[in-house]
């Protein structure tokens, strides 16, 4: 547990500061004139449907896309500085980006978490274990941690990338959509596992997501993105599906890719279900 | 006096104390006799190396990285014999390295995937080297065809402190990156993101690779690269459950693919390259049946929970 002062001094500290962003992908505009901050503590959601550029927008801010107006500072940093070793978690969208034929257990996935660009030479294990099993326990993963990721469900398997950002010790969390293809009930305890790390942790939480339902109930504030942001304020205040197309300029009658797309997440369930 | 010549003086005494209890006519004589104590060396510091070059050559895909460079290193040897070079094996090391870097750089810039760079720089070198050698009026003699299916008693002691140089330089590389190139391999955005120098660890695994290869084409030769650099690993994962136990696994199937291969080939009087190719490939046909029939058998309650 870090000093309460140092909690309550650096409340209003500005992790994240987005200005004019704008991003270009193959020549066409996917954001535009992005303007938002992050403040230490936070649990942001990032909602907006499929396409609407979510991705792309976490991509930029991790440094990874690089072709964009505007600026983006982390830390008062550029993406990807030196300066940010060890300070930003990456949590990527697990079904889609572990690759299945690579024979490596929890527990080896979890301590590449602890290795960054000022350790990796390093020899000692530097307190690299007890990170580990710190990580693992976090997650409730301690069972599993020496199976295999491809024997693992869904919601194990996004704990366990939840776990390998938690080895970092990184105080500023980025996730891509953990709750997809993960089944209702993971999908509860993965949501109740991030608001303690917000709490408890003193962690700052960005999430994409399209499950409104879910980053409702979590977040402290959530942003619309289309293109552009549409919405930006406090959960309570998020607009119910009839306001959100006016917002989005669609008639109130065709509320279109949002329904869409809960639609989908559902038929999504069941077949996790029925598995 | 080089790191080879050194090594085969320290492990002498062991190995002809190992030749008293080893079966076989001529077998036992790679452990008694020094002229075939240095091949011994040789294919088993190689086949070390190759296993966990293969480990992380499998997991990013890249399984054919090795053939393609062995070619490009044989272009070489064929260049460098036409120009008259006492040892073509440098010639092939300066091919083999540069095609590294520079299929690594179309991949990080991505031009091309990983398989049709590796294709076009295989047959683009390979080629070369051919028109080179018929230009220079040589043809296909012995050898070169030892180039292209190994000759073990080519190694002299010379190469044979370059054999021990490269992979000793190679383990000390790959034992300083091994975290980060597990790390890259699994995520290479979430690695790039933890500050890790994703391109210069890539960079360095290919040049490493590429040098390795080059020593396996004089110990294995060019066509039989794969057999030591993937086929052990391929057999380690089936029996793998973690990367560490591929990685273990590994090592003891080249270690005795090398050993099986070099019995029969001595006893049989077979090429002892082709040997070892054939010897890595049956373990790795009868581990995969095996388990296919082991899983049919019992039932597995490991995909239940």
């Amino acid at each position: 547990m870090k000093p309460l002062v140092v909690g309550t001094l650096s409340e209003d500290e500005v992790i994240l500061e987005v200005k004019d962003l704008s991003v270009k992908r193959s020549g066409n505009l996917i954001l535009k004139d992005i303007n938002f901050s992050i403040k230490r503590g936070e649990f942001v959601g990032l909602v907006g449907p499929n396409g609407s550029g979510k991705s792309t927008l976490l991509l930029t801010l991790l440094g990874v896309l690089r072709s964009h107006q505007g600026s983006v500072t982390l830390y008062g940093h550029p993406p990807l500085s030196n300066r940010l070793i060890g300070k930003i978690g990456w949590v990527a969208q697990a079904a889609a980006n572990l690759p299945k034929d690579i024979r490596i257990t929890i527990r080896e996935l979890v301590r590449l978490g602890t290795i960054n660009g000022k350790n990796m030479f390093r020899i000692s294990d530097g307190g690299r274990r007890k990170r580990v099993d710190k990580a693992i326990q976090m997650v409730g993963l301690e069972d599993v941690q020496h199976r295999d990721i491809a024997r693992l469900s869904g919601g194990q398997r996004q704990r366990a990338i939840i776990a390998r950002a938690l080895a970092s010790e990184s105080e500023f969390i980025l996730l891509d959509e953990p709750l997809v293809g993960i089944d209702r009930e993971s999908r509860n305890s993965l949501l109740k596992l991030l608001d303690q790390l917000c709490h408890d942790e003193g962690k700052t939480i960005l999430m994409v997501s399209h499950d409104l339902t879910a980053i409702r109930q979590t977040a402290h504030r959530m942003i619309f993105l289309e293109q552009t942001i549409r919405f930006d304020g406090i959960s309570d205040e998020f607009p119910d599906l009839v306001q959100l197309a006016n917002l989005r300029g669609i008639g109130a009658v065709h509320d279109g890719t949002d329904h869409a797309d809960h639609h989908h997440h559902h038929h999504h369930h069941h077949q996790k279900e029925e598995e | 006096m080089g790191l080879g010549i050194l090594l085969v003086d320290v492990l002498s005494p062991l190995l002809e104390f190992i030749s008293t209890f080893l079966p076989g006519e001529f077998f036992p004589y790679y452990f008694s006799a020094p002229y075939l104590q240095r091949p011994l060396l040789a294919a088993v510091m190689v086949t070390v190396v190759a296993g966990i070059l293969g480990c992380y050559l499998l997991i990013q895909h890249l399984a054919l990285m090795g053939d393609g460079l062995a070619h490009v290193a044989f272009g070489g040897v064929a260049v460098g014999i036409v120009l008259g070079a006492t040892s073509p094996l440098s010639y092939a090391l300066v091919f083999s390295v540069t095609a590294a870097v520079l299929i690594h750089e179309m991949q990080s810039r991505e031009m091309l995937t990983g398989d049709a760079s590796i294709a076009i720089f295989l047959t683009g070198m390979l080629a070369l080297g051919l028109v080179i050698l018929r230009l220079g009026g040589g043809a296909l003699t012995t050898d070169i065809e030892s180039y292209l299916f190994g000759n073990l008693n080519l190694i002299d002691e010379e190469s044979l402190d370059l054999i021990a140089l490269i992979c000793l330089v190679s383990l000390v590389v790959l034992g300083f990156i091994r975290q980060g190139l597990l790390a890259c391999a699994v995520d290479p955005v979430a690695a790039r993101v933890q500050g890790l120098p994703v391109r210069n660890i890539g960079l360095l695994f290919s040049v490493t690779t590429a040098a390795v290869v080059v020593v396996m084409v004089q110990v294995v030769g060019t066509l039989l690269v794969t057999a030591l650099l993937v086929t052990p690993a391929a057999t380690g994962q089936l029996l793998g459950r973690s990367f560490r136990q591929c990685m273990l696994w590994t090592q003891a199937f080249g270690f005795s693919s090398v050993i099986l291969g070099l019995y029969l080939s001595a006893e049989y009087d077979t090429g002892s390259g082709s040997m070892i190719a054939l010897v890595a490939a049956v373990i790795f046909a009868i581990v995969a049946i095996s388990q296919v029939v082991i899983r049919s058998f019992i039932q597995s309650d490991d995909n239940i929970n």
